[in-house]
Protein backbone atom coordinates (compact mmCIF):
# COMPACT_ATOMS: atom_id res chain seq x y z
CA UNK A 1 0.00 0.00 0.00
CA UNK A 2 3.00 2.65 -0.52
CA UNK A 3 3.49 5.00 -3.16
CA UNK A 4 6.21 4.33 -5.03
CA UNK A 5 7.41 7.54 -5.85
CA UNK A 6 5.72 10.75 -3.71
CA UNK A 7 6.42 13.75 -6.22
CA UNK A 8 4.31 11.46 -8.81
CA UNK A 9 1.23 11.38 -6.59
CA UNK A 10 -1.28 12.39 -9.14
CA UNK A 11 -0.43 11.29 -11.98
CA UNK A 12 -0.52 7.66 -12.22
CA UNK A 13 -3.08 6.07 -10.35
CA UNK A 14 -2.07 5.13 -6.56
CA UNK A 15 -2.00 1.10 -6.81
CA UNK A 16 -2.00 -0.59 -3.84
CA UNK A 17 1.06 -3.33 -3.56
CA UNK A 18 -0.23 -6.66 -3.47
CA UNK A 19 2.36 -8.91 -1.74
CA UNK A 20 1.46 -9.52 2.00
CA UNK A 21 3.93 -8.97 4.84
CA UNK A 22 5.56 -12.32 5.40
CA UNK A 23 4.19 -14.68 8.03
CA UNK A 24 5.17 -13.66 11.49
CA UNK A 25 4.84 -17.22 12.28
CA UNK A 26 6.93 -18.78 9.69
CA UNK A 27 10.45 -20.87 10.59
CA UNK A 28 12.96 -17.98 11.46
CA UNK A 29 15.46 -20.16 9.06
CA UNK A 30 13.58 -18.48 6.40
CA UNK A 31 14.46 -15.00 5.11
CA UNK A 32 10.79 -13.12 4.22
CA UNK A 33 11.15 -12.95 0.46
CA UNK A 34 7.88 -11.19 0.11
CA UNK A 35 8.65 -8.34 2.74
CA UNK A 36 7.31 -5.11 1.29
CA UNK A 37 8.61 -1.89 2.28
CA UNK A 38 6.74 0.60 3.62
CA UNK A 39 6.66 4.12 3.08
CA UNK A 40 9.98 4.72 1.96
CA UNK A 41 11.58 5.73 -1.02
CA UNK A 42 15.16 3.83 -0.92
CA UNK A 43 13.68 1.02 -3.74
CA UNK A 44 12.46 3.19 -5.99
CA UNK A 45 14.88 6.54 -6.10
CA UNK A 46 13.06 9.00 -8.63
CA UNK A 47 15.69 8.54 -10.89
CA UNK A 48 15.13 4.94 -11.61
CA UNK A 49 11.53 5.89 -12.62
CA UNK A 50 13.42 7.93 -15.75
CA UNK A 51 13.65 4.58 -17.88
CA UNK A 52 9.60 5.03 -17.88
CA UNK A 53 8.64 2.07 -15.78
CA UNK A 54 8.01 1.63 -12.78
CA UNK A 55 9.89 -1.45 -11.64
CA UNK A 56 7.14 -3.40 -10.03
CA UNK A 57 9.23 -6.83 -9.10
CA UNK A 58 10.44 -6.39 -5.93
CA UNK A 59 12.58 -9.34 -4.82
CA UNK A 60 11.59 -11.95 -7.32
CA UNK A 61 13.07 -11.91 -11.04
CA UNK A 62 12.79 -13.73 -14.02
CA UNK A 63 13.71 -17.11 -12.71
CA UNK A 64 11.43 -16.78 -10.17
CA UNK A 65 8.66 -15.53 -12.38
CA UNK A 66 8.81 -18.98 -14.73
CA UNK A 67 8.64 -20.83 -11.34
CA UNK A 68 5.49 -19.36 -10.31
CA UNK A 69 3.66 -20.08 -13.38
CA UNK A 70 5.16 -23.25 -13.00
CA UNK A 71 3.10 -23.64 -9.70
CA UNK A 72 -0.11 -21.82 -10.88
CA UNK A 73 -0.52 -24.62 -13.59
CA UNK A 74 -3.10 -26.17 -12.77
CA UNK A 75 -2.48 -29.07 -15.46
CA UNK A 76 0.61 -30.28 -12.99
CA UNK A 77 -2.07 -30.53 -9.99
CA UNK A 78 -2.02 -28.91 -6.13
CA UNK A 79 1.60 -26.97 -5.41
CA UNK A 80 1.23 -27.16 -1.80
CA UNK A 81 2.98 -29.43 0.47
CA UNK A 82 5.26 -30.28 -1.67
CA UNK A 83 8.74 -28.96 -3.15
CA UNK A 84 8.91 -27.87 -6.57
CA UNK A 85 11.64 -30.29 -7.83
CA UNK A 86 9.31 -32.92 -6.18
CA UNK A 87 6.61 -31.74 -7.89
CA UNK A 88 8.29 -31.45 -10.94
CA UNK A 89 9.50 -35.04 -11.12
CA UNK A 90 5.95 -36.00 -9.97
CA UNK A 91 5.10 -34.15 -13.54
CA UNK A 92 8.02 -36.35 -14.91
CA UNK A 93 6.71 -39.42 -13.80
CA UNK A 94 2.98 -38.76 -14.88
CA UNK A 95 4.25 -38.35 -18.14
CA UNK A 96 3.16 -34.44 -18.34
CA UNK A 97 6.08 -33.09 -20.11
CA UNK A 98 6.84 -30.10 -17.49
CA UNK A 99 9.12 -28.01 -18.97
CA UNK A 100 12.83 -28.86 -19.02
CA UNK A 101 13.85 -25.02 -18.08
CA UNK A 102 12.11 -25.17 -14.71
CA UNK A 103 14.03 -28.13 -14.08
CA UNK A 104 17.63 -26.73 -15.08
CA UNK A 105 16.01 -23.60 -13.16
CA UNK A 106 15.46 -26.01 -10.12
CA UNK A 107 18.52 -27.86 -10.14
CA UNK A 108 20.51 -24.34 -10.38
CA UNK A 109 19.81 -24.11 -6.60
CA UNK A 110 19.43 -20.56 -7.10
CA UNK A 111 15.85 -20.36 -6.60
CA UNK A 112 13.45 -21.18 -3.54
CA UNK A 113 12.70 -24.55 -3.45
CA UNK A 114 9.43 -23.94 -1.97
CA UNK A 115 6.02 -23.07 -3.91
CA UNK A 116 4.61 -19.67 -3.83
CA UNK A 117 2.12 -20.00 -1.33
CA UNK A 118 4.49 -22.05 1.56
CA UNK A 119 4.50 -20.27 4.75
CA UNK A 120 1.65 -17.73 3.05
CA UNK A 121 -1.42 -20.06 3.84
CA UNK B 1 -1.33 -119.55 12.35
CA UNK B 2 -0.93 -116.72 10.06
CA UNK B 3 0.54 -113.67 11.54
CA UNK B 4 0.16 -110.48 9.78
CA UNK B 5 2.87 -109.06 8.59
CA UNK B 6 3.58 -105.86 9.34
CA UNK B 7 2.67 -103.32 7.36
CA UNK B 8 5.48 -101.45 4.68
CA UNK B 9 7.01 -98.83 6.24
CA UNK B 10 5.87 -95.76 4.98
CA UNK B 11 7.43 -93.45 2.53
CA UNK B 12 8.17 -89.78 3.95
CA UNK B 13 5.40 -87.78 2.54
CA UNK B 14 7.04 -84.93 0.55
CA UNK B 15 5.35 -81.40 1.07
CA UNK B 16 4.76 -80.05 -2.64
CA UNK B 17 6.56 -76.25 -3.19
CA UNK B 18 5.47 -73.41 -5.47
CA UNK B 19 7.05 -70.39 -6.33
CA UNK B 20 6.43 -67.63 -4.13
CA UNK B 21 7.38 -63.24 -5.48
CA UNK B 22 6.42 -60.83 -3.56
CA UNK B 23 4.50 -57.51 -4.83
CA UNK B 24 4.44 -55.47 -2.04
CA UNK B 25 6.89 -53.10 -3.12
CA UNK B 26 4.58 -50.48 -4.03
CA UNK B 27 2.79 -51.08 -0.28
CA UNK B 28 5.65 -50.13 1.53
CA UNK B 29 7.00 -46.82 2.45
CA UNK B 30 10.59 -46.25 2.87
CA UNK B 31 10.68 -42.54 4.61
CA UNK B 32 7.54 -42.62 6.25
CA UNK B 33 7.83 -38.67 6.77
CA UNK B 34 4.69 -36.25 8.37
CA UNK B 35 5.98 -32.46 6.80
CA UNK B 36 2.02 -31.27 6.08
CA UNK B 37 1.54 -33.17 3.21
CA UNK B 38 -2.23 -32.54 2.03
CA UNK B 39 -4.49 -35.22 0.84
CA UNK B 40 -5.25 -33.09 -2.36
CA UNK B 41 -1.75 -34.76 -3.91
CA UNK B 42 -3.28 -38.73 -3.83
CA UNK B 43 -6.21 -37.26 -4.97
CA UNK B 44 -4.39 -35.41 -7.96
CA UNK B 45 -2.52 -38.81 -9.10
CA UNK B 46 -5.39 -40.63 -8.69
CA UNK B 47 -7.11 -38.29 -11.02
CA UNK B 48 -4.78 -38.16 -13.63
CA UNK B 49 -3.91 -41.90 -13.77
CA UNK B 50 -7.52 -42.94 -13.84
CA UNK B 51 -8.99 -40.28 -16.21
CA UNK B 52 -5.65 -41.47 -18.85
CA UNK B 53 -7.44 -44.54 -18.63
CA UNK B 54 -10.87 -43.46 -19.17
CA UNK B 55 -9.84 -41.44 -21.99
CA UNK B 56 -8.39 -43.85 -23.73
CA UNK B 57 -11.45 -46.46 -23.08
CA UNK B 58 -13.95 -44.05 -23.64
CA UNK B 59 -13.71 -43.53 -27.61
CA UNK B 60 -14.12 -47.44 -27.95
CA UNK B 61 -18.18 -47.20 -25.98
CA UNK B 62 -18.93 -43.68 -27.14
CA UNK B 63 -17.43 -43.32 -30.45
CA UNK B 64 -19.45 -40.22 -31.36
CA UNK B 65 -19.80 -37.75 -28.01
CA UNK B 66 -17.19 -35.22 -27.48
CA UNK B 67 -15.45 -35.38 -24.04
CA UNK B 68 -14.91 -32.29 -21.86
CA UNK B 69 -14.01 -30.78 -18.68
CA UNK B 70 -16.45 -29.69 -15.73
CA UNK B 71 -15.92 -25.98 -16.57
CA UNK B 72 -16.09 -26.48 -20.28
CA UNK B 73 -19.79 -27.95 -19.99
CA UNK B 74 -22.14 -25.86 -22.05
CA UNK B 75 -26.00 -26.42 -21.45
CA UNK B 76 -28.03 -29.12 -23.64
CA UNK B 77 -25.04 -30.47 -25.35
CA UNK B 78 -24.01 -33.99 -25.10
CA UNK B 79 -20.81 -34.58 -23.78
CA UNK B 80 -18.98 -37.12 -21.50
CA UNK B 81 -16.64 -35.85 -18.39
CA UNK B 82 -14.31 -37.96 -15.88
CA UNK B 83 -13.47 -36.63 -12.50
CA UNK B 84 -13.72 -37.34 -8.92
CA UNK B 85 -16.97 -38.74 -7.33
CA UNK B 86 -17.77 -37.08 -3.87
CA UNK B 87 -21.01 -38.42 -1.86
CA UNK B 88 -22.13 -35.59 0.09
CA UNK B 89 -24.18 -37.52 2.80
CA UNK B 90 -26.31 -36.18 5.71
CA UNK B 91 -25.75 -38.80 8.16
CA UNK B 92 -21.23 -39.34 7.92
CA UNK B 93 -20.01 -38.06 10.84
CA UNK B 94 -17.87 -35.08 10.70
CA UNK B 95 -15.64 -33.44 13.38
CA UNK B 96 -17.44 -30.43 13.15
CA UNK B 97 -20.61 -32.03 14.71
CA UNK B 98 -18.62 -31.19 18.28
CA UNK B 99 -18.98 -27.80 17.73
CA UNK B 100 -22.02 -27.07 16.56
CA UNK B 101 -24.63 -25.73 18.88
CA UNK B 102 -27.34 -28.21 18.54
CA UNK B 103 -25.18 -31.00 20.05
CA UNK B 104 -28.56 -32.54 22.13
CA UNK B 105 -30.29 -33.32 18.76
CA UNK B 106 -27.50 -35.22 17.09
CA UNK B 107 -28.77 -39.19 18.12
CA UNK B 108 -26.58 -40.88 20.34
CA UNK B 109 -26.90 -44.22 18.49
CA UNK B 110 -23.67 -45.12 16.29
CA UNK B 111 -24.76 -45.98 12.93
CA UNK B 112 -23.43 -48.99 11.07
CA UNK B 113 -24.44 -47.49 8.33
CA UNK B 114 -24.25 -43.70 7.00
CA UNK B 115 -26.71 -43.97 4.06
CA UNK B 116 -29.63 -41.47 3.71
CA UNK B 117 -31.92 -41.40 0.80
CA UNK B 118 -31.23 -37.42 0.64
CA UNK B 119 -27.62 -38.01 -0.37
CA UNK B 120 -26.26 -36.66 -3.85
CA UNK B 121 -22.81 -37.00 -5.57
CA UNK B 122 -21.09 -34.36 -7.34
CA UNK B 123 -18.28 -34.74 -10.11
CA UNK B 124 -15.21 -32.90 -9.76
CA UNK B 125 -12.24 -32.19 -11.29
CA UNK B 126 -9.34 -29.65 -11.47
CA UNK B 127 -11.69 -27.44 -13.03
CA UNK B 128 -14.80 -27.41 -10.79
CA UNK B 129 -17.42 -29.58 -9.61
CA UNK B 130 -21.62 -29.92 -10.98
CA UNK B 131 -23.96 -31.66 -9.36
CA UNK B 132 -25.63 -34.79 -10.45
CA UNK B 133 -28.94 -36.27 -10.97
CA UNK B 134 -30.74 -38.30 -12.46
CA UNK B 135 -32.87 -41.10 -12.31
CA UNK B 136 -30.82 -44.33 -13.28
CA UNK B 137 -27.77 -42.98 -11.30
CA UNK B 138 -28.14 -44.11 -7.32
CA UNK B 139 -26.22 -42.78 -5.32
CA UNK B 140 -26.12 -46.04 -3.34
CA UNK B 141 -23.68 -48.08 -4.89
CA UNK B 142 -20.88 -45.09 -5.48
CA UNK B 143 -18.80 -43.29 -2.46
CA UNK B 144 -16.16 -40.52 -2.37
CA UNK B 145 -13.40 -41.02 -4.57
CA UNK B 146 -14.51 -43.23 -7.06
CA UNK B 147 -13.31 -41.88 -10.88
CA UNK B 148 -15.62 -42.23 -13.02
CA UNK B 149 -16.71 -40.91 -16.93
CA UNK B 150 -20.07 -40.20 -17.33
CA UNK B 151 -22.23 -38.89 -20.22
CA UNK B 152 -24.82 -37.05 -20.14
CA UNK B 153 -25.93 -33.18 -20.18
CA UNK B 154 -26.24 -30.47 -18.55
CA UNK B 155 -29.38 -29.20 -17.48
CA UNK B 156 -31.03 -25.57 -16.78
CA UNK B 157 -31.15 -25.84 -13.01
CA UNK B 158 -27.34 -26.55 -13.48
CA UNK B 159 -26.54 -29.74 -12.90
CA UNK B 160 -25.29 -32.76 -14.74
CA UNK B 161 -28.05 -35.23 -15.43
CA UNK B 162 -26.48 -38.51 -16.23
CA UNK B 163 -27.14 -40.88 -19.42
CA UNK B 164 -24.75 -43.38 -18.54
CA UNK B 165 -22.23 -44.28 -15.97
CA UNK B 166 -18.81 -46.03 -17.97
CA UNK B 167 -16.29 -47.09 -14.97
CA UNK B 168 -12.81 -48.40 -15.94
CA UNK B 169 -13.66 -52.11 -16.02
CA UNK B 170 -11.58 -55.05 -14.80
CA UNK B 171 -8.05 -54.33 -15.77
CA UNK B 172 -6.10 -56.83 -18.19
CA UNK B 173 -4.91 -60.08 -16.88
CA UNK B 174 -1.74 -62.08 -17.51
CA UNK B 175 -3.00 -65.39 -18.66
CA UNK B 176 -3.61 -68.29 -15.75
CA UNK B 177 -0.90 -70.68 -15.84
CA UNK B 178 -2.06 -73.76 -17.27
CA UNK B 179 0.89 -76.19 -17.11
CA UNK B 180 0.20 -76.81 -13.25
CA UNK B 181 -1.67 -80.26 -13.57
CA UNK B 182 -1.59 -81.38 -9.92
CA UNK B 183 -3.11 -80.09 -6.73
CA UNK B 184 -2.04 -77.78 -4.69
CA UNK B 185 -3.67 -75.87 -2.02
CA UNK B 186 -3.42 -72.58 -0.07
CA UNK B 187 -4.94 -72.28 3.33
CA UNK B 188 -6.45 -68.89 4.12
CA UNK B 189 -7.27 -67.61 7.78
CA UNK B 190 -7.98 -64.24 9.42
CA UNK B 191 -9.12 -63.29 12.54
CA UNK B 192 -7.53 -65.46 15.04
CA UNK B 193 -7.98 -63.16 17.52
CA UNK B 194 -5.30 -64.73 20.17
CA UNK B 195 -5.43 -63.31 23.57
CA UNK B 196 -8.90 -62.55 23.42
CA UNK B 197 -11.59 -64.37 26.20
CA UNK B 198 -14.07 -65.49 22.96
CA UNK B 199 -11.19 -67.22 21.40
CA UNK B 200 -10.57 -70.99 21.94
CA UNK B 201 -6.92 -71.31 21.69
CA UNK B 202 -7.61 -75.41 20.45
CA UNK B 203 -8.99 -74.31 17.53
CA UNK B 204 -6.04 -73.16 15.68
CA UNK B 205 -3.84 -75.27 17.60
CA UNK B 206 -6.06 -78.21 15.51
CA UNK B 207 -5.52 -76.22 12.77
CA UNK B 208 -2.05 -75.88 12.89
CA UNK B 209 -1.62 -79.52 13.42
CA UNK B 210 -3.64 -80.48 10.63
CA UNK B 211 -1.63 -78.17 7.90
CA UNK B 212 2.01 -79.90 9.59
CA UNK B 213 0.68 -82.97 9.50
CA UNK B 214 0.43 -83.81 12.55
CA UNK B 215 -3.43 -84.88 12.69
CA UNK B 216 -4.72 -87.93 10.80
CA UNK B 217 -3.69 -91.32 9.09
CA UNK B 218 -1.76 -91.47 6.31
CA UNK B 219 -4.50 -90.23 3.71
CA UNK B 220 -5.29 -87.29 5.95
CA UNK B 221 -1.37 -86.48 5.89
CA UNK B 222 -1.39 -86.94 2.16
CA UNK B 223 -3.83 -84.04 1.63
CA UNK B 224 -1.76 -81.74 3.91
CA UNK B 225 1.44 -82.37 2.16
CA UNK B 226 -0.45 -81.09 -0.45
CA UNK B 227 -0.52 -77.77 1.52
CA UNK B 228 1.85 -75.13 -0.18
CA UNK B 229 1.36 -71.78 1.49
CA UNK B 230 -0.49 -70.08 4.45
CA UNK B 231 -1.51 -66.53 4.51
CA UNK B 232 -2.63 -64.75 7.44
CA UNK B 233 -4.86 -61.91 6.59
CA UNK B 234 -5.21 -59.94 9.85
CA UNK B 235 -6.54 -59.60 13.33
CA UNK B 236 -4.05 -62.11 14.84
CA UNK B 237 -4.08 -60.82 18.39
CA UNK B 238 -6.00 -59.04 20.49
CA UNK B 239 -3.93 -56.65 22.80
CA UNK B 240 -6.24 -56.24 26.15
CA UNK B 241 -6.00 -52.49 25.45
CA UNK B 242 -8.07 -51.78 28.63
CA UNK B 243 -4.83 -52.25 30.61
CA UNK B 244 -3.63 -49.02 28.45
CA UNK B 245 -6.01 -47.12 29.90
CA UNK B 246 -4.79 -47.35 33.42
CA UNK B 247 -2.78 -44.78 34.96
CA UNK B 248 0.00 -46.59 35.72
CA UNK B 249 1.67 -49.58 33.98
CA UNK B 250 2.86 -52.21 35.96
CA UNK B 251 5.48 -54.46 35.29
CA UNK B 252 2.92 -57.25 35.51
CA UNK B 253 0.64 -55.51 33.40
CA UNK B 254 3.40 -54.86 30.58
CA UNK B 255 3.93 -59.13 30.78
CA UNK B 256 0.36 -59.65 30.59
CA UNK B 257 0.07 -57.39 27.19
CA UNK B 258 2.48 -59.20 25.32
CA UNK B 259 1.07 -62.49 26.10
CA UNK B 260 -0.85 -62.77 23.20
CA UNK B 261 2.16 -62.43 20.73
CA UNK B 262 4.02 -64.27 22.41
CA UNK B 263 1.95 -67.17 22.03
CA UNK B 264 1.13 -66.57 18.46
CA UNK B 265 4.64 -66.64 17.93
CA UNK B 266 4.57 -70.08 19.32
CA UNK B 267 2.20 -71.18 17.14
CA UNK B 268 3.52 -69.59 13.98
CA UNK B 269 6.55 -71.59 14.69
CA UNK B 270 5.08 -74.36 14.26
CA UNK B 271 3.63 -73.71 10.91
CA UNK B 272 6.79 -71.88 9.47
CA UNK B 273 8.95 -74.82 10.07
CA UNK B 274 6.81 -76.66 7.84
CA UNK B 275 5.85 -74.69 5.08
CA UNK B 276 5.87 -71.07 4.07
CA UNK B 277 3.86 -68.61 5.52
CA UNK B 278 2.84 -64.75 5.30
CA UNK B 279 1.59 -62.47 8.03
CA UNK B 280 -0.55 -59.46 7.49
CA UNK B 281 -1.37 -56.83 9.65
CA UNK B 282 -5.26 -56.06 10.62
CA UNK B 283 -7.17 -53.28 11.77
CA UNK B 284 -6.29 -54.51 15.74
CA UNK B 285 -2.81 -55.64 15.09
CA UNK B 286 0.00 -53.96 16.57
CA UNK B 287 1.20 -51.85 13.30
CA UNK B 288 0.55 -48.36 12.31
CA UNK B 289 -3.15 -47.60 11.72
CA UNK B 290 -3.30 -45.78 8.41
CA UNK B 291 -3.17 -47.77 5.38
CA UNK B 292 -0.83 -49.38 3.48
CA UNK B 293 -0.20 -51.13 6.85
CA UNK B 294 3.22 -52.06 7.01
CA UNK B 295 4.53 -55.33 8.03
CA UNK B 296 4.38 -56.02 11.59
CA UNK B 297 7.94 -55.84 13.09
CA UNK B 298 10.24 -59.10 13.16
CA UNK B 299 11.00 -58.72 17.17
CA UNK B 300 7.61 -59.21 17.54
CA UNK B 301 8.01 -62.97 16.47
CA UNK B 302 11.45 -63.84 17.75
CA UNK B 303 11.10 -67.59 17.29
CA UNK B 304 9.44 -67.47 14.16
CA UNK B 305 11.60 -65.07 12.13
CA UNK B 306 14.30 -67.44 12.75
CA UNK B 307 13.14 -69.34 9.87
CA UNK B 308 13.08 -68.08 6.13
CA UNK B 309 9.73 -69.51 5.82
CA UNK B 310 7.99 -66.64 7.55
CA UNK B 311 7.17 -63.62 5.99
CA UNK B 312 6.00 -60.69 7.34
CA UNK B 313 3.96 -58.64 4.84
CA UNK B 314 1.66 -55.38 3.91
CA UNK B 315 -1.82 -54.43 4.32
CA UNK B 316 -2.87 -55.07 1.20
CA UNK B 317 -0.64 -57.76 0.44
CA UNK B 318 -0.14 -58.61 -3.36
CA UNK B 319 2.30 -61.81 -4.65
CA UNK B 320 2.41 -64.59 -7.11
CA UNK B 321 2.33 -68.19 -6.26
CA UNK B 322 3.71 -70.21 -9.52
CA UNK B 323 2.33 -67.22 -11.94
CA UNK B 324 -1.06 -66.88 -10.09
CA UNK B 325 -1.45 -63.53 -8.83
CA UNK B 326 -2.95 -63.29 -5.26
CA UNK B 327 -4.43 -59.88 -3.93
CA UNK B 328 -5.57 -59.18 -0.28
CA UNK B 329 -6.23 -57.64 2.25
CA UNK B 330 -7.54 -57.61 6.04
CA UNK B 331 -10.64 -56.10 5.46
CA UNK B 332 -10.75 -51.99 5.90
CA UNK B 333 -11.19 -51.29 2.60
CA UNK B 334 -14.64 -53.28 2.22
CA UNK B 335 -15.15 -52.54 5.73
CA UNK B 336 -15.31 -48.78 5.28
CA UNK B 337 -17.10 -49.36 1.69
CA UNK B 338 -20.33 -51.07 3.91
CA UNK B 339 -20.34 -48.34 5.98
CA UNK B 340 -20.73 -45.57 2.87
CA UNK B 341 -22.81 -47.66 0.22
CA UNK B 342 -24.77 -50.51 0.32
CA UNK B 343 -24.54 -54.06 -2.46
CA UNK B 344 -26.63 -57.34 -1.88
CA UNK B 345 -23.40 -59.01 -0.11
CA UNK B 346 -19.22 -58.16 1.01
CA UNK B 347 -18.60 -60.12 -2.97
CA UNK B 348 -20.38 -57.31 -4.31
CA UNK B 349 -18.40 -54.42 -3.06
CA UNK B 350 -15.40 -56.88 -3.70
CA UNK B 351 -16.44 -57.01 -7.26
CA UNK B 352 -16.76 -52.66 -7.92
CA UNK B 353 -13.43 -51.88 -6.66
CA UNK B 354 -12.25 -54.13 -9.10
CA UNK B 355 -14.51 -52.64 -12.09
CA UNK B 356 -13.45 -48.85 -10.22
CA UNK B 357 -9.57 -50.45 -10.02
CA UNK B 358 -9.00 -49.52 -6.81
CA UNK B 359 -8.55 -50.88 -3.55
CA UNK B 360 -9.64 -48.42 -1.35
CA UNK B 361 -11.72 -45.48 -2.93
CA UNK B 362 -12.57 -44.27 0.38
CA UNK B 363 -9.25 -43.24 1.59
CA UNK B 364 -8.11 -40.71 2.57
CA UNK B 365 -11.83 -39.48 2.63
CA UNK B 366 -12.85 -41.88 5.66
CA UNK B 367 -9.89 -44.69 5.42
CA UNK B 368 -7.19 -43.95 7.56
CA UNK B 369 -4.24 -43.51 4.20
CA UNK B 370 -0.72 -41.73 4.19
CA UNK B 371 -0.91 -38.82 2.28
CA UNK B 372 1.41 -39.86 -0.68
CA UNK B 373 2.54 -37.44 -3.18
CA UNK B 374 3.27 -39.12 -6.47
CA UNK B 375 1.61 -41.43 -6.34
CA UNK B 376 -1.69 -43.65 -5.61
CA UNK B 377 -0.60 -47.50 -4.61
CA UNK B 378 -4.45 -48.39 -3.94
CA UNK B 379 -4.55 -48.85 -7.81
CA UNK B 380 -4.87 -51.93 -9.73
CA UNK B 381 -2.86 -52.25 -12.70
CA UNK B 382 -2.86 -55.28 -13.69
CA UNK B 383 -6.16 -58.12 -12.53
CA UNK B 384 -5.45 -61.21 -10.10
CA UNK B 385 -6.16 -64.08 -10.21
CA UNK B 386 -7.35 -64.31 -6.28
CA UNK B 387 -8.54 -61.34 -4.85
CA UNK B 388 -9.24 -61.68 -1.16
CA UNK B 389 -10.06 -59.79 1.90
CA UNK B 390 -10.46 -61.15 5.41
CA UNK B 391 -12.30 -60.50 9.11
CA UNK B 392 -15.41 -60.87 7.11
CA UNK B 393 -18.91 -62.23 8.96
CA UNK B 394 -19.11 -65.49 7.13
CA UNK B 395 -17.21 -67.54 4.26
CA UNK B 396 -18.14 -66.65 0.71
CA UNK B 397 -16.99 -67.14 -2.62
CA UNK B 398 -17.78 -66.50 -6.55
CA UNK B 399 -15.83 -66.61 -10.08
CA UNK B 400 -16.11 -63.29 -11.42
CA UNK B 401 -15.50 -63.12 -15.28
CA UNK B 402 -14.49 -59.94 -16.76
CA UNK B 403 -15.42 -58.76 -20.29
CA UNK B 404 -12.45 -59.45 -21.85
CA UNK B 405 -12.06 -62.92 -20.40
CA UNK B 406 -10.50 -62.18 -17.04
CA UNK B 407 -11.04 -64.59 -14.17
CA UNK B 408 -11.00 -63.42 -10.75
CA UNK B 409 -12.43 -65.81 -7.69
CA UNK B 410 -13.51 -63.71 -5.19
CA UNK B 411 -13.13 -64.50 -1.57
CA UNK B 412 -14.36 -63.27 1.67
CA UNK B 413 -12.60 -65.09 4.50
CA UNK B 414 -14.44 -65.37 7.66
CA UNK B 415 -12.93 -64.52 11.18
CA UNK B 416 -11.83 -67.90 12.56
CA UNK B 417 -12.32 -67.09 16.63
CA UNK B 418 -15.96 -66.60 15.49
CA UNK B 419 -16.35 -69.02 13.08
CA UNK B 420 -13.52 -71.94 13.23
CA UNK B 421 -13.44 -71.96 9.49
CA UNK B 422 -10.43 -71.74 7.12
CA UNK B 423 -10.03 -71.46 3.43
CA UNK B 424 -8.79 -73.35 1.18
CA UNK B 425 -7.94 -72.80 -2.03
CA UNK B 426 -7.08 -75.66 -4.85
CA UNK B 427 -4.13 -73.60 -7.38
CA UNK B 428 -5.10 -76.24 -10.26
CA UNK B 429 -8.20 -74.45 -10.81
CA UNK B 430 -9.07 -72.31 -8.43
CA UNK B 431 -11.14 -73.81 -6.57
CA UNK B 432 -12.13 -73.24 -3.10
CA UNK B 433 -13.68 -74.95 -0.07
CA UNK B 434 -13.77 -74.70 4.05
CA UNK B 435 -12.01 -76.53 6.46
CA UNK B 436 -13.89 -75.91 9.36
CA UNK B 437 -12.50 -76.68 13.19
CA UNK B 438 -15.56 -77.67 16.02
CA UNK B 439 -14.60 -78.21 19.60
CA UNK B 440 -17.57 -78.11 21.06
CA UNK B 441 -18.59 -81.92 22.55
Amino acid sequence: MATRSANMKGFFKQKKNTKSTSSKKGSSKRSPTNASTVGSNVTQPPALISHGSIDLKDDHDQAEEVLRQFDMNMAYGPCLGMTRLSRWERAQKLGLNPPKEVEILLKGDRASSECLWDGRV
Amino acid sequence: MEIDAPPPPAAALQRKQSAYLSLDETFQIRKETYRGQQYSQIYFARLHMMRTLLYSLVPNLKPHVPVCTVLGLEGGKECIIVGTLYKHMKLKPTILDEYSKERSAVPLVKLHNFMHPDDHLVLEDESGRVKLSGSLFSPASYVTGVVVALHGKETDAGDFLVQDVLEAGLPSQLEFPLKSREDKYVVLVSGLNIGSSTCNPLQFQLLVDHITGHLGDEQEQGIAAEIVHVVIAGNSVEIPRGILNRQNLASKDLSTLSEPIKELDILLMQIAAGLPLDIMPGPNDPANFSLPQQPLNKCLFPGSSAYNTFKSCTNPHCFELDNIRFLGTSGQNIDDLDKYSEAKNKLEFMERTLKWRHLAPTAPNTLGCYPFADRDPFLIESCPHVYFVGNQDKYETQMLKGSEGQLVRLISIPKFCETGTAVVLNLKNLECHTLTFGTSV
